[in-house]
């Protein structure tokens, strides 16, 4: 599946390409031609962002789900998102200028800022970081980051370029962002989650039993939730706010995985990080066919799909379903 | 005449309703005495006993037109940009020593009505009809003509426009020639620019775009006789005056002359985009850079701006369009643009 989407990705766009030209653009470099430089400098990067960030959203949103015990979380709901537009427009504001590179930077600071708020205000300090109170502080939290972005846009109206273009995430920056660095961080993440997945699994069965069994709660919810920070952090720094990837890709993992042995949660990760990764794939090709030869951003495009499908799974929970 | 006061003075309600009454009052005793000046706009007529003096400018670009004229607004909108009292440097020489209360976001009408005007020129300032029905209580208002479109009516247009108003049209009519002269010399200067290909681009973040039909920058070249490349033509345009360009097929901005304007003064991203070295426009050093100011100057559009557009730009595009990437265009190098 992932090989499908992969060779979408690289071929289908606006310009065509022959076959020989792939091969030709990774040994014999031309920058002269567009050909060359749509495969090294457009399509691929864009590629391997889909997968690192869809992966990256994909895992995040399992977690996210898996510790807060709510079919309904999105990574975003830590206030990430709000806090890497939050840190971009105040970044603009202050600095007057509208440089890709330089503001990049400040997105994955601000993301991480956010949520460590959000954790706080939680009550995560005290090892007693329970799903609804990380819901509220997350709701409030995000809150107030959106009207500040919204006062910082009202005083500097120049702002608002860089705000219109981070409302609905896109890979199309994918080579200038920090796409190693952030790949990075998002590896590590992963390999995170996999280390603590089995512990939030005995913790899925409720805080006191958990700590019957010998494990220390409060350890595991801030693992998780640096698990959720860093990765949901890092997507955002390369490709802005996509929004429901992180909600629909673990529940169609579920359902994938609905009649397989194994349903742990470990597998259930590297489900959810092929389908985030795919997803988000096929949402960037259609964006570049749908309206060509103008773009419509992933993020849109994910959201109008995952609009839909979210509705979708929310009819088909049972009240109290945890999956 | 009343000082002009600076934006933080404090404002009374006993003031507005004062100025209200006031004007109420004053207003029959005013059309009792005859009309001096007339002039039809899309919301109705203009009408001044005689030339207004206290003049707030809360349209984006109208405050070039006054100063063109020797008339100092008492307030000015802020559009963008970084300068003192919003006044851009083309227009600064014609400021002297005052400084105008500047506006920013939305209309403030204690602000307007604090500062007691005669005339209020509204053209191209956006505001709703039931503001209007409010200010045109404090002072009579200018607006475009009805067969104008808000935001796009042309600067000759509003040159004389805002002439009329203020009893100057002999000064309007003579700064609206020169300046159309300016542009007929310098076509006349330059005879391989006719026919030519030239497109104004623009780059915002990975989004490459271009200007077409009606907007100021495309009108800025098609006034000096340049044509707009084949391809863009028939790229579809999005409200009529720019269009965005896939990433992977920057052709259509392969021009004799490209012009890449700037919205936020920076130049990096387009020094940066990979695919931009593969445009032919690029490889014979075609390419001229509008920085903060110039760029400022073509959106604008305006009495002054455009002479001052042109005089920076002439040069440049002489360079540029000989079609050797070793004639130096100045403002390319300076902005990492050169091949």
């Amino acid at each position: 599946m992932l090989m499908i989407g992969a060779a979408v990705a690289l071929t289908v766009g606006v310009r065509e390409i022959e076959p020989h030209e792939y091969m030709e653009a990774l040994w014999h470099y031309d920058p002269f031609d567009p050909a060359h430089v749509t495969i090294v400098h457009i399509r691929l990067p864009r590629f391997l962002a889909a997968i690192v960030v869809g992966a990256a959203l994909g895992i995040a949103g399992l977690v996210m789900q898996a510790l807060s015990r709510n079919p309904l979380a999105d990574p975003g709901i830590l206030g990430v998102n709000a806090g890497a537009a939050f840190a971009l427009v105040l970044g603009t504001a202050l600095m007057s200028q509208a440089d890709q590179t330089v503001l990049t930077l400040l997105a994955f600071p601000g993301a991480a800022v956010a949520s460590i708020v959000v954790f706080a205000l939680g009550g995560g300090l005290k090892g007693d970081a329970g799903p609804v109170r990380l819901t509220l502080a997350g709701a409030a939290v995000n809150a107030f980051l959106l009207s500040s972005v919204t006062a910082v846009v009202l005083v500097q109206q120049e702002t608002f370029e860089v705000k219109r273009y981070w409302v609905a995430g896109s890979l199309s920056d994918a080579a200038y962002r920090p796409l190693t660095a952030m790949a990075v961080v998002i590896g590590l993440a992963t390999m995170l989650a996999f280390a603590i997945a089995p512990s939030i699994e005995t913790l899925s069965l409720g805080t006191d039993l958990a700590r019957g069994l010998g494990m220390r709660p409060g350890y595991v919810q801030a693992g998780a939730l640096t698990v959720v920070t860093l990765a949901t952090g890092a997507a955002v720094s390369v490709a802005g706010p996509i929004a429901f990837l992180g909600l629909l890709a673990p529940h169609l993992a579920t359902r994938v995985l609905q009649n397989s042995k194994d349903r742990s949660l470990r597998f259930r990760m590297v489900m959810a990080a092929a389908l985030g990764a795919f997803i988000l794939m096929v949402a960037d090709v259609l964006g570049r066919l749908i309206m060509a030869p103008e773009e419509v951003r992933a993020g849109v495009v994910v959201a109008l799909v995952g609009g839909p499908v979210f509705v979708w799974i929310a009819r088909s929970l049972k009240p109290g379903a945890t999956a | 005449m009343a000082p002009i006061r600076d934006k933080n003075s404090e404002f009374t309600r006993r003031k507005f309703s004062l100025c209200c009454g006031a004007a109420c009052l004053a207003a029959p005793y005013v059309s009792a005495n005859g009309r001096w000046i007339e002039v039809e706009h899309a919301w109705g007529t203009l009408r001044l006993n005689q030339p207004a003096e206290r003049v707030v400018s809360i349209g984006y670009t109208t405050q070039d037109a006054l100063l063109a004229m020797g008339v100092v607004p008492l307030a000015v909108r802020h559009w963008f940009g970084e300068n003192p009292n919003s006044i851009w440097p083309w227009a600064l020489k014609t400021l002297g020593q005052t400084e105008p209360v500047v506006i920013t976001g939305e209309v403030s009408i204690e602000m307007i009505a604090d500062l007691a005007p005669d005339l209020i020129v509204a053209i191209g300032s956006g505001i709703a009809r039931a503001e209007y029905e409010i200010l045109v209580q404090i002072a009579p208002v200018l607006m475009h003509a009805s067969d104008e479109p808000v935001f796009g009516s042309p600067w000759q247009a509003d040159t004389r426009r805002i002439g009329q108003a203020l009893g100057k049209d002999g000064h309007a009519e003579k700064l609206v020639s020169d300046v159309e002269a300016k542009f007929l010399s310098a076509r006349s200067r330059h005879p391989d620019w006719q026919g030519a290909t030239a497109v104004a681009a623009w780059q915002n973040g990975s989004v490459t775009g271009a200007f077409l039909g009606q907007d100021k920058r495309a009108q800025f070249l098609t006034q000096l006789g340049f044509v707009p490349p084949e391809k863009l033509r028939d790229v579809t345009a999005r409200q009529g005056f720019y269009a965005t360009l896939s990433p992977e097929d920057l052709s259509p901005l392969d021009a004799d002359l490209l012009l890449w304007t700037s919205s936020l003064g920076g130049s990096s991203d387009i020094a940066r985009l990979p695919m931009r070295r593969t445009l032919n426009a690029h490889r014979q050093g075609r390419e001229v850079f509008a920085d903060t100011d110039v760029s400022a100057a073509l959106s604008f559009g305006s009495v002054l701006s455009l002479p001052f557009a042109l005089d920076r730009l002439e040069a440049d595009f002489n360079a540029a369009l000989d079609g050797r990437p070793g004639t130096i265009v100045a403002s390319a190098a300076s902005a990492g643009l050169t091949p």
